[in-house]
């Protein structure tokens, strides 16, 4: 026994580990089955309320429901996150290849300049990109190039070098492609798609997946639609402490309250925050403050700007407690509570959202601002922002700025802010400069969040697919059928064809498969439909290097060998075979896992897995049980 | 149990009848692809392709017939999974003429939903059509009956103006359109569509051959340095000719077995090149044997024997990973379901030749260098 324990103590540890990978996988599965028999309910409920209810009114009702049970809990959300996650194909929902058009950007940009010829060109261009991986701007100005026609006649200005203003084009197609990412990312995370992929494929394509969603307008609004970029003030402290006060106060059920006690609660709110309390008494209103303003339970509040900190998990939950038609009712129609763009991350290691109170009207938007720049300010080594405006936003932003002095001006893209700074002085010319970012790299995305209202470039969507939700569970059922089936027969042919042994492999097989799942559990690998057939095709394969070994050890006591020595032969002389073999497979896989997409590049991994736990299961735990079922008796069941 | 236990056929007597068989196989293969083409499915030809369930199932031969006057040219139409149709087209956007018949289409579902109602179309966005409507009820009731008619539509949600929806009039809105025109009383429901851009069915083609090219180089470089030189180029024969045959097979027996639509796409191409590891996986080990056969007698004169030996030991090996590799590809083909069912054919095929070109094509191929140079292969 004793000269086995590290082996079977490798195979212990490898075993539970998978099973603790896996476990997270097990929960959901078991989460979501409560939930759609919650939601049956509900169904049911509905139906009989309302039977003559639309169908699509009643899926709204059920999605809305249902995501109203997964926010409720939190833990619901981890293991989700923490599960085998399944590819579009399986899961159902949308993949889009999207290209930014870089050609309607440059017939902006050139405006009323823009002659036949330039027309000419931009349209060959178009066409020639078309078919080939070169960037359309490459092509244009070496058709203008070939042309003869200098690329100052409609770019840049006289006296700058055909080069740089060549550079400069290829600069700004570049960053359309950024600002196009940054744009649908942003549009995508408020959209509450769970577990999109926004990727950057080559030098101009966006590939998106979005798993659960099938329902193409949405999804294709939100890619296609222009920015939308705002300026809205952010209201004074004081008025947001008295809408919250407000919200806490219908919260906590004390709605219908009369201004004045209103009043006097804010005052004391204001009170609590400034003087200091001793220990004792805040200990004890700490419980009733909380029963008393319940929406400090899931958020901070900055003493000095009133801005709500929400901690990330609890973004949805307060997003839910701003639509209740009780709360809105107490938040005035021109007023509206908007989220940053993203969470900053406090002391205690957790991320939070901030949360401002803005005016609903913006005072000015995205179209007026011409250019923006992100730079290191020479003389205070800070990161800033320049913005140019055009004349008439310039006029409108002086009133605005003059007006609003030490007032904060949100920067909000598609309704979420991006950076309030403060407005120092009045900003007659349009040119203003954006202090206050943490970092040259927080800078450039916002010049790129100014420049996406600037500067709309359309984008194409050039391949998309969608699998709808019923015929992913059709897949899934499939695979899950196909693997159990797969198992079945082989480890009957084996158990028939050699008896004790085909049965030791068995078992190895069973711990494969559980590896193969427990390792792609651990790298949130994604599980495809072509995925499960290379857990079907591992099955298959995987009982190879058993075969080798074994056709090898009845060969070796044929020979007359004693069992101990013809296992061991038995497993020496098969190891180059096993390996070369092996390898030769892994070779193709990671090809295909570097070519492949989606759901290829699904197969291909399991494949990769597959013949690493191969291996360990061949040489270490068939080993392994052979060694131990044949150490007393000193005989071996092989047919 | 046992089989072929102590086999001792003498299979390199054969290898002049199976080199023929191949070769007739191959070749009529590349016959029929250079009469018919080959058959690209919508990943690497682009197009459109729309996948439907009818509440009340339809014959594949009336949705033919009837596609014709879809007005989307000459539409291919198959059948997916039990009860779904396949519609491919190659077009990719509508000409004009369908464009307005699909606007009309559109506007004159508003016009069912409230005969007097106000509406203006305020842009154009490629198919994504914007109306203005008089208040927001109407807009919020209107995507609400679009929806429900199974258009595409969602509200557009502006500052100050929420009275704008943005309906989506796109080719697959067309066919859509067209088949509730075509079947009035038959509801359906869209389970799949795919949209590929020509430009990227060109790129996938380029970016499979590099795939192909480089898993073969790959193996090639590792058998080299594995075995001698020969015993590569052999298994990398036997792998083209794995790869051929299957091809060939894909090509002949395109529409002619009943459910099984033999079409190359992506899928495909990655059993394609599973088959290329598990053809090499089998020619290794029998090359392994062959190896180990020239090491232990040393006498190296006999390379026709040692290789029938080989083979023979192996024999058994060969068969049974054969099966059990192919009992469950076969359970992939019968209940993997539609998307599987072609990938599992090209392995069922592959598995096949790969087991029988590691005999007959990769090990007959080392003999022949042999004999034809009459030097002695070392190790």
């Amino acid at each position: 026994m004793k000269k086995y324990s590290f082996r079977l103590f490798l195979i212990a540890i490898f075993t539970i580990l998978c099973i603790y990978l896996l476990y997270p996988t097990y929960k959901d599965y078991q989460n979501t089955k409560d939930i759609k028999q919650k939601l049956e309910v509900l169904k049911q409920k509905k139906l009989k309320e309302n039977p003559k209810i639309s169908k699509n009114d009643l899926d709204k009702y059920l999605y809305a429901m249902e995501d109203s049970i997964r926010n409720a809990d939190p833990s619901i959300a981890e293991t989700r996150a923490k599960r085998i996650k399944l590819g579009l194909d399986l899961q159902g929902g949308m993949y889009l290849a999207l290209e930014v058009n870089t050609a309607k950007m440059f017939e902006k940009i050139v405006g009323n300049k823009a002659d036949a010829t330039f027309r000419q060109i931009l349209k060959e261009a178009e066409k020639e990109s078309k078919y080939s991986d070169k960037p359309l701007v490459d092509i244009m100005i070496e058709k203008f190039k070939q042309k003869g026609i200098r690329l100052s006649k409609y770019f840049g200005s006289v006296r700058e070098d055909e080069d740089v203003i060549a550079e400069n084009l290829r600069k700004q197609s570049d960053d359309a492609i950024n600002r196009a990412m940054e744009i649908i990312r942003n549009r995508i995370d408020q959209y509450g798609v769970s577990e999109p992929s926004i990727q950057k494929q080559g030098s101009r394509r966006i590939i998106v997946e979005l798993p659960g969603v099938s329902k193409q307008e949405e999804a294709r609004q939100l890619l296609q639609g222009r920015a939308q970029l705002e300026f809205r003030l952010v209201k004074d402290p004081q008025y947001t402490a008295k809408i919250i006060e407000n919200i806490n106060l219908v919260l906590a059920g004390k709605a219908k309250i009369d201004t004045t006690t209103n009043q006097a609660i804010i005052d004391t709110i204001s009170n609590k925050k400034s003087s200091d309390t001793t220990k004792d008494s805040k200990k004890q209103t700490e419980q009733e403050f909380l029963a008393e303003n319940p929406l400090f339970k899931y958020m901070q509040i900055n003493p000095y700007t009133v801005d709500g900190y929400v901690e990330e998990k609890m973004v949805p939950v307060v997003e839910n407690l701003l639509k209740r038609s009780d709360v809105r009712s107490v938040i005035p129609s021109n007023v509206e509570f908007v989220f940053s763009a993203k969470p900053e991350t406090f002391k205690d290691g957790k991320k939070y959202y901030t949360l401002y109170l803005l005016n609903a009207k913006p005072e000015l938007t995205g179209e007026v601002v011409t250019n923006a720049q992100a730079n290191i300010d020479p003389t205070t080594n800070a990161p800033i922002v320049t913005m140019q405006m055009n004349s008439q936003g310039a006029v409108e932003w002086a009133r605005i700025t003059g007006a609003n002095i030490k007032k904060r001006c949100a920067i909000v893209l598609d309704g979420v802010v991006y950076s309030a700074p403060v407005i120092q002085s009045k900003i007659p010319s349009g040119n203003s400069q954006i202090t206050g970012s943490g970092s040259l790299e927080e800078a450039k995305i916002l010049e790129i969040i100014l420049k996406a209202g600037a500067l709309p470039a359309p984008i194409d969507i050039v391949e998309e697919r969608t699998v709808g939700p019923s015929l992913g569970q059709d897949s899934i059922s499939a695979g899950f059928i196909s693997a159990l089936l797969g198992y079945m027969l082989v480890a009957i042919f084996m158990i028939i064809y050699y008896q004790k042994a085909g049965a030791i492999a068995d078992v190895a097989l069973v711990l494969i498969v559980l590896y193969i799942m427990g390792v792609l559990a651990g790298f949130s690998a994604t599980l495809t439909l072509p995925g499960i057939a290379g857990l079907v095709l591992t099955m298959g394969m995987a009982v190879d290097a058993n075969v080798l070994i074994y056709e090898r050890i009845r060969e070796e006591l044929a020979l007359g060998k004693t069992v101990k020595a013809a296992i061991k032969s038995g497993f020496d002389n098969s190891l180059s075979a096993i390996l070369d073999s092996n390898i030769t497979t892994l070779i193709t896989g990671f090809i295909l896992y570097q070519f492949g997409t989606g759901p290829i590049k699904g197969f291909a991994l399991t494949l990769m897995i597959g013949i690493f736990t191969t291996l360990f299961g061949a040489l270490v735990i068939t080993r392994v049980l052979i060694d131990w079922s044949t150490d007393k008796t000193n005989r071996i069941s092989i047919g | 149990m046992r089989i072929f236990h102590n086999l001792n056929v003498d299979f390199m007597a054969h290898k002049k009848k199976f080199y023929l068989l191949s070769a007739v196989i191959i070749l009529a293969g590349i016959i029929s692809m250079l009469v018919s083409g080959l058959h690209f499915g919508i990943d690497f030809k682009g197009g459109l392709e729309v996948v439907i369930n009818f509440d009340k199932k339809i014959a594949l031969s009336e949705m033919r017939a009837k596609a014709k006057d879809m007005g989307i040219g000459n539409p291919e139409i198959k059948t997916f999974g039990e009860n779904g149709i396949l519609i491919r087209t190659e077009l990719q956007t509508m000409n004009k003429e369908q464009t307005e018949e699909l606007k009309s289409y559109t506007e004159n579902i508003f016009k069912e939903y409230k005969p007097d109602i106000n509406f203006q179309l305020k842009s154009v966005n490629n198919d994504e059509y914007i109306y203005k409507f008089d208040d927001a009820l109407t807009a919020q009731k209107i995507v609400e009956f679009l929806l429900n008619k199974g258009a595409q539509a969602g509200r557009v949600l502006e500052e100050n103006d929420e009275t704008l929806v943005s309906v989506r009039l796109g080719l697959a809105d067309f066919i859509k359109m067209k088949l509730s025109n075509l079947f009035p009383d038959n509801e359906f429901e869209v389970i799949k569509v795919d949209k590929v851009g020509p430009k990227v069915g060109d790129e996938l083609k380029g970016t499979a051959i590099i795939a192909i090219v480089l898993s073969i180089l790959g193996i090639l470089i590792y058998l080299a340095f594995r075995f001698k030189f020969i015993f590569a180029v052999g298994a990398v024969v036997a792998l083209f000719h794995d790869v051929l045959i299957t091809f060939s097979m894909y090509i002949l027996l395109y529409d002619v077995i009943p459910g099984l639509n033999l079409e190359i796409t992506l899928t495909v191409l990655a059993a394609f090149l599973t088959l290329v590891g598990y053809s090499v996986n089998d020619t290794v080990i029998v090359f392994d044997r062959i190896r180990e056969q020239l090491k232990i007698y040393k006498n190296i004169d006999n390379l026709y024997k040692h290789i029938n030996d080989a083979i023979n030991k192996t024999m058994s090996r060969t068969i049974l990973t054969g099966s059990t590799t192919l009992l469950t590809i076969v359970v992939l083909l019968l209940f993997g379901g539609e998307v599987l069912r072609a990938f599992a054919f090209t392995l069922i095929i592959g598995i096949i030749t790969g087991t029988y070109s590691s005999i007959f094509v990769a090990s007959a191929i080392v003999l022949d260098y042999a004999e034809r140079i009459k030097k002695k292969i070392e190790f």
